[in-house]
């Protein structure tokens, strides 16, 4: 996967490069409007991730000029901005993403794989998802494991099923709340931890191997082998 | 803010303005007439009793000369009623009889010796017995049988008898009711006319003041680039929309300033928030389990706690000084909130609070979607963190007229009463809390912005916090031409 980081803050530029290549994509760097413009144009990326601050230009202009220039590969957009502009929305509806500053790693690495498919191959509506043991149904909601079913509630299942749609990357709590319940929110207390806190009770029970890893500082991750 | 702005009707300027007017023009119109008519009318004495005063000492003069014998009434007679036919302002009446006329001579014994005129005199004479009308001057005398009084002169002969020339105020009379009652259709024409000619013209003026002011009532802080609509002509109106035109120049620029000001604020200090995270990150992954990936976690956290506590902050300054932009969409709060009661409950059984939402049917307010969830969430956190185990928790939603209502209420120990007066400032917080004093001061702060009131209350004997907040309700239109923000998943 090519990805073309354009990002002119050193310090950010040099971890997303070494985070984006240990997640193994190919990253080329480019710290202004201009020299993105060349890059973009010469060569093909399968997703752009673009900083709204350039020292030479708005983010969102160089983004358009580039969708003038042909360039097709969807956009993360990345802002430090405090309101969405709403040429951001304009963008979002279009395809593209954002991801406000300063995010977690593996909120953005899921953003860029969630652009990638949505602009490759069309979402592959499976009605029934597979974990090791666990066995989701997604037309009749529910979810059996090791051959029983468990007891979840409708807000519970649509959690075990991001989980499990994500299956081995790791989920943050912002992730969490903004795929399960719709929010963009910050809350100060644990409310997404007890509600993994009771889906871990049904679904790894006794004598059962644990599915749901905790990630300290990080956020969830369900296991897949 | 929604400025209603109907017909304004009587209670409208214009209307007070040429109501005023109007009265105005009409005293003075009716003051000129008022003179004008005793002008008129003093004239009009003066010429019949000029008239009077003339014939009486004619007609005296030829009873003096005239012998007195048989012919002597006949002759006077005659002269006396060829007199009456030059009277002054005479109307010619359709019978051909002289009636507005009399002469009168009178013996020195009292008894009538001569009479000229309608009837036989006999009225006229008792009136002229009880009146005594002094020679020369000219008098109203009022003769029973007559509805007009006669203005009379009288003159003494030398014999001692006296002669009375009597002319009717009748047409005197009538000449001014003709008067005053042309005067009055012109006068009520005139009024009306002028009430008309006022009251449109201030209309048409204040119209305009009125299009400013509904205009100026619709920049809200959101959309400070409209002006309010100029004329061409340089009146005083027109000075006006200048003037506030100028003043939202001025204000666009400080809101602007403001705004670069939290902007480059927010900017300068997430883009180092943000590599510092991506950098304990990456070492956390590189960390294995122990002392040193506890402290990482730890500064995580606490970098995010830093960012969070920087939006807030932000957003408060910005919502202080009316300037929080607003990306409105409609949001049913009914569904909000079933859907942050879903997201809490565990939270909150799992601290032995109990919570209960009752709501009837959707509740729509346009408002900024992100945050309002924030603010909601903000609200539960605050219960969560502030309420002791055991205690219930109550959150009510409804609408009443063009509000909706929305209430949290609790049975726990309440709002300490050092802060209570103080709850939505910042950096108010109560005893014991470990939160940076910015929750509700963040809550009220997206209420305000949104037009709504926020109120914080401890039930009686100060058993429990209450908070109750309004917003202004969408209105129809705006929920049909838009779209409701999805809160739901997925």
């Amino acid at each position: 996967m090519r990805l073309l980081l354009i990002e002119d803050e050193l310090d950010i530029q040099s971890f997303l490069r070494c985070s984006l290549e240990e997640a193994g994509y190919k990253v080329d760097v480019a710290a202004d409007g201009k020299t993105a413009e060349r890059i973009a144009v010469e060569g093909y990326f399968d997703v752009l991730v673009v900083d709204l601050g350039l020292p030479d230009q708005d983010g969102i202009s160089l983004i358009l000029r580039l969708r003038q220039l042909g360039v097709k590969a969807p956009v993360l957009i990345l802002s430090a901005r405090r309101s969405v502009d709403d040429r951001v929305r304009g963008l979002e509806q279009g395809g593209d993403d954002y991801l406000t500053k300063p995010f977690a790693l593996a909120e953005l690495l899921a953003r860029l794989r969630n652009l990638i498919r949505r602009n490759n191959v069309p979402a592959n509506e499976a009605t029934r998802l597979r974990v090791l043991d666990l066995e989701l149904d997604l037309l009749r909601r529910e979810a059996i494991r090791g051959g029983e079913m468990l007891q979840l509630t409708p807000q519970e299942f649509v959690l075990l099923e991001y989980l499990c749609r994500n299956a081995g990357r790791v989920v943050t709590r912002s992730m969490i709340l903004d795929q399960v319940w719709g929010m963009r929110i910050q809350p100060d207390t644990n409310v997404v931890d007890v509600h993994i806190y009771r889906l871990r009770g049904k679904v790894d029970g006794k004598g059962l191997q644990p599915l749901i890893r905790t990630l300290r500082g990080v956020g969830y991750v369900l296991k897949d082998r | 803010m929604s400025s209603r702005t109907g017909k304004p009707g009587m209670r409208s300027a214009a209307w007070r303005i040429s109501l005023w007017a109007t009265l105005a023009f009409a005293c003075g119109t009716m003051l000129v007439f008022v003179f004008l008519h005793r002008f008129v009318a003093n004239d009009i004495q003066r010429r019949s009793d000029a008239w009077l005063s003339g014939e009486v000492e004619v007609l005296g003069d030829v009873a003096q000369r005239t012998p007195k014998d048989a012919l002597y009434d006949r002759v006077v007679g005659e002269v006396a009623e060829l007199a009456g036919r030059e009277v002054p302002d005479k109307i010619q009446s359709e019978n051909t009889s002289n009636d507005s006329v009399f002469f009168l001579q009178r013996g020195t014994d009292g008894s009538m010796k001569l009479w000229v005129g309608p009837g036989n005199g006999e009225a006229n004479l008792q009136a002229i017995r009880t009146a005594s009308i002094p020679t020369g001057r000219p008098m109203d005398l009022e003769v029973s049988g007559h509805r007009t009084p006669f203005r009379v002169a009288s003159i003494r002969m030398s014999d001692g008898s006296s002669i009375y020339l009597g002319l009717s105020e009748r047409d005197e009379r009538r000449v001014l009711k003709n008067l005053r009652l042309r005067f009055f259709l012109l006068w009520v024409a005139l009024v009306l006319l002028g009430f008309g000619i006022v009251f449109f013209t201030t209309r048409r003026m204040l119209s305009h003041v009125r299009k400013i002011t509904d205009a100026a009532s619709r920049i809200g802080s959101s959309d400070l680039n409209t002006r309010v609509p100029t004329t061409l002509r340089n009146d005083e109106v027109a000075q006006l929309a200048l003037t506030l035109n100028h003043m939202l120049d001025r204000i666009e620029n400080s809101m602007r300033q403001l705004h670069t000001i939290t902007d480059s604020l927010a900017h300068d200090l997430r883009s180092p928030v943000t590599a510092i995270r991506g950098k304990l990150e990456s070492s956390l992954s590189a960390a294995s389990e122990g002392e040193q990936a506890e402290a990482i976690v730890s500064a995580i956290d606490e970098l995010d706690r830093l960012t969070d506590f920087l939006n807030k902050s932000l957003d408060v300054a910005e919502a202080k000084a009316d300037a929080l932009r607003l990306n409105r969409t409609a949001i049913d709060m009914d569904d909000l909130l079933r859907v942050m009661v879903d997201l809490y409950e565990p939270s909150m059984s799992e601290k032995g609070l109990h919570v209960n939402y009752s709501g009837n049917g959707p509740v729509r307010i346009v408002a900024d979607a992100a945050l309002v969830h924030r603010m909601i969430a903000n609200l539960f956190d605050n219960e969560l963190k502030h309420v002791p185990a055991g205690c219930h928790i109550e959150i009510g939603l409804q609408a009443e007229g063009e509000t909706a209502m929305l209430r949290f209420e609790d049975n726990g120990p309440g709002f300490a009463p050092e802060i209570r007066p103080h709850i939505f400032e910042r950096r108010v917080k109560g005893r014991g809390s470990n939160g940076h004093g910015l929750g509700l001061a963040f809550v009220e702060a997206v209420v305000r912005a949104h037009g709504g009131v926020i109120s914080a209350s401890n039930h009686d004997g100060d058993k429990g916090a209450r908070i109750d907040i309004s917003f202004p309700l969408a209105s129809n239109e705006y929920v049909a031409s838009s779209p409701v923000a999805a809160s739901g998943a997925n």
